[in-house]
């Protein structure tokens, strides 16, 4: 066994001009829960395709739970399970035959776990799949992967457009399973709430290029937004990365990552006074973060 | 802000999900921290009795949402600060603790709802004075 269960090294992809993934280098460790992040439109999507095999990769290499992709596709995906950002039943199946169809594909399905997980999700065995809310939907879907008890879970938007209850209800089942099984799990959405409680890793995704990939107290810790007075106009180096800056008032707002206490020194170095250093939640850090490399490629 | 500072009896419930509605993931503490402070705070005032069991990690991960791996750590400083045992196949059981380690325990939570309260007053503006006064008038008769 390997250190990461995903590796990729400069992996491109360009479909078409407007869009293309570049020198995309991945390292999801083994037994992570690792939150993709990334607006619409990042390439979130795109990049779990190129890692099942769904698209082919133009450059790069790909190493998942330890086998060399897409070589090894078929026995990468006999142990990891998927679900796709659009569900893919056959709506004229009953929840038990798609149970059975799906299973019939995964030597380790466990169908025990299966039929516990549809009593726990109450879904009618005989209820025809054209006929379930899209709550039963996501709950059938994340039943399906899990009773492969898959090494890997790859989950594009399990719960969007899910109401708080079943929402609540998946990531239960998610976390049980997680408890059970050193199973890794690469969840991408953009309900960053969600990621927050559950994820210790994360990498964001943003015009098909990482722009972070840290973990999750680093993240969180690392990024804060700093109230100064009398704050120097031009920055030679710092001992952080300076993210963004701007004024309001007499004050000046900067947004630094990479943040460790120690570093006031330098400000007062500087001559500059910190007056409130604020903590930034995910959410906050995510989106401060976006800007900071966008107003940076614009430069 | 609720600053209540009570002994509680002994009660025979196992922590469930209630006893975490506080914790916020959004904080910048942790939440392998959050938890166990949470627990240990429990177990110095008797919320949880000793030789009770605490529910499985699989268990208490799914129940709040966490990652297993955050109540792994939790239950493993908890057990590095002597709270908890764990005893191989059985569980993880809250240890008799001395009342005044009990006691040292409640105070320490204490001294930290009080900073927390003295901060955010200060930043409110509100004077060191008008906070003991407002302290005077709301612990009167509760002694």
């Amino acid at each position: 066994m390997t250190e990461f269960a995903i590796q990729t090294q400069d992996l491109q992809y360009r479909p078409g001009p407007g869009f293309e993934i570049r020198d995309l280098s991945l390292r999801v460790r083994e037994g992570a829960i690792y939150g993709f992040l990334g607006p619409n439109g990042a390439g979130k999507t795109t990049t779990i395709q190129l890692l099942l095999g769904l698209r082919r990769a133009q450059g790069g290499s790909m190493r998942i739970l330890g086998r060399e992709a897409p070589r090894e596709l078929p026995r990468i995906l006999s142990a990891t399970g998927y679900v796709p950002e659009r569900p893919h039943l056959y709506t004229y199946l009953t929840v038990a035959q798609a149970i059975r169809y799906h299973g019939a594909f995964y030597e380790r399905f466990d169908w025990a776990y299966a039929e516990d997980l549809r009593r726990g999700f109450q879904l009618p065995q005989g209820a025809s799949i054209s006929r379930l809310s899209k709550g039963e939907v996501g709950k059938l879907l994340i039943l399906l992967v899990l009773a492969q008890r898959p090494d890997l879970l790859v989950l594009d938007e399990p719960t969007d457009g899910l109401d708080p209850v079943v929402r609540r209800d998946v990531l239960t089942a998610l976390l049980d399973f997680c408890a059970q099984r050193a199973a890794t799990v690469f969840i991408s959405s953009h309900l960053v709430h969600e990621l927050e409680r559950i994820c210790d890793w994360i990498g964001v995704m943003d015009r098909g290029r990482l722009t972070a990939e840290l973990p999750m107290h680093a993240f969180k810790n690392g990024i804060k937004r700093i109230r100064l007075a009398h704050a120097p106009s031009l920055v030679g180096d710092t001992p952080f990365t300076l993210v963004s800056r701007e004024s309001s008032g007499l004050d000046v707002v900067w947004v630094v990552r990479g943040w460790q206490p120690p570093m006031v020194q330098w400000f007062q170095g500087v001559g500059a006074e910190i007056l409130e250093v604020v903590d930034l939640d995910l959410e906050e850090g995510f989106v401060e973060l976006l800007r900071g490399a966008r107003s940076a490629q614009a430069i | 802000m609720c600053v209540s500072v009570s002994v509680h009896q002994y009660t025979n419930e196992r922590p469930g999900a209630a006893m975490f509605h506080h914790i916020d993931p959004r904080s910048p503490i942790p939440l392998y921290v959050q938890i166990a402070s949470r627990l240990r705070l429990a177990i110095a005032t008797g919320e949880i009795a000793p030789a009770m069991p605490l529910p499985s990690v699989r268990q208490l991960a799914a129940e709040i949402r966490v990652n297993p791996a955050t109540v792994v750590q939790s239950y493993r400083d908890l057990e590095r600060d002597g709270f908890i045992e764990s005893r191989q196949g059985a569980g993880t059981f809250v240890r008799n603790l001395a009342e005044p380690r009990r006691s040292s325990e409640r105070q320490r939570e204490a001294r930290r709802l009080v900073r927390e309260l003295v901060a955010e007053a200060s930043g409110l503006g509100i004077t060191t004075a008008e906070i003991e006064q407002a302290w005077k008038n709301e612990t009167e008769g509760r002694r």
